[in-house]
């Protein structure tokens, strides 16, 4: 069994990237929508989409973490990114029919 | 320590918001303050990433068992979950966390989700592996299934399955704790989300104020001393427990204000 000590600096710099820039967007997109609120009414828009945005961050970051492992050749954790994201999907579809 | 833990019961006993937008709020705060804050234990090389998607896949089938359960647990009993909570998160909180030693043996079954963090005393990078991943796992399960039913992170949960079952040291734990929070939240939201059952109107602006208060607490607590800081957390933990305990049972101290 490979004794993996550290990962590449470059993933985790690259996730940090991530998710502290996904930040700023959603929060920009939010904050956007409660300013227009007071003169726009499609303002909520932008709130919904701030909120769906911050959904779909962490779902991004497992889908990072499966396209690194699988350009590593570590299939391994590849198979355990891809089986984390499958379970969020089976979730949708299944929260949607019960 | 997170916040969500404090966002239901605020929004269900001073914001007059029902409990599901309540829940749904919350998880989105979650997921924010969870990404928001995850970059720095990234690039100190605190969090650890391979552990961190190992362990997410029994918190993400918790979540989905809880937002299975959520559609059937009658709201009294969620809120007498929540009080439980509240009181086991007091508990934890008067209990001191320590580093457990750390013991690296020859033959680990778990060697690749092992790795070294960068302890600031000694200077140096410091190995550690992990122990008992079986147990840590069911401790996940429970923490994504109250996760999603009560809209937390469930540290409560999180801390004894990397402490007591992983054996992990405490800056690590808290790092890759903070790092899987973000997955399994999202994992209960998109159900939500997709069902329309949260209230963006709610949601959003919950969201941005943890965020903007996660960033301006942490320069104000650097000043407040840890014990002072721990009675309080613990008197205010109690006291919401209480409050939520009496709303069980339709006794409400203080009116809503929609």
């Amino acid at each position: 069994m490979k004794s993996a000590t550290a990962l590449p600096r470059s993933l985790e710099i690259w996730l940090a990237h991530l998710l502290g820039y996904g930040t700023w967007i959603g929060c920009a997109l939010i904050a956007a929508g409660l300013v227009m609120s007071s003169v726009d009414a499609a303002s909520s828009r932008f709130i919904l989409a701030g909120v769906g945005f911050f959904i779909a961050l962490p779902v991004t970051r497992v889908a990072a973490m499966l396209a690194y492992f699988l350009s590593i050749g570590d299939k391994r954790f590849g198979a355990v990114a891809a089986l984390v994201l499958a379970i969020i999907c089976a979730g949708i579809f299944i929260g949607l029919e019960f | 320590m997170a916040s969500g833990i404090f966002i239901v019961p605020i929004l269900l006993l001073y914001g007059g918001v029902n409990l599901h937008a309540a829940i749904g709020a919350s998880l989105i705060s979650v997921i924010a303050c969870s990404c928001g804050s995850a970059a720095p234990f990234l690039k100190e090389r605190l969090t650890n990433i391979r552990l961190a998607i190992v362990l997410e896949v029994a918190t993400t089938i918790g979540a989905l068992t809880g937002v299975l359960l959520s559609g059937i647990i009658p709201n009294l009993y969620l809120f007498v979950l929540f009080a439980v909570i509240l009181l086991a998160s007091a508990w934890q909180m008067l209990m001191r966390r320590c580093d457990p030693l750390p013991e690296l043996k020859k033959t680990n079954r778990w060697k690749a989700l092992g790795s070294q963090y960068p302890d600031r005393t000694s200077g140096r990078d410091m190995p550690y592996e992990i122990d008992r991943l079986g147990m840590g796992m069911a401790f996940m399960y429970g923490a994504g299934l109250i996760s999603a039913l009560l809209g937390i992170g469930s540290g409560v949960l999180k801390i004894p399955a990397m402490d007591t079952a992983l054996r992990l040291p405490i800056k690590v734990s808290s790092a890759t704790s903070n790092f899987m929070i973000g997955v399994t939240a999202a994992a209960s939201a998109a159900v939500y989300f997709a069902r329309g059952d949260i209230a963006a109107m709610i949601a959003g602006p919950v969201a941005l104020g943890s965020v903007v208060g996660a960033a301006l607490g942490a320069r104000i607590l650097m000043r407040v001393s840890n014990e002072k800081l721990r009675i309080l957390f613990v008197i205010v933990l109690v006291s919401l427990a209480v409050q939520m305990l009496l709303s069980a049972f339709g006794i409400n101290l203080v009116q809503g204000g929609g």
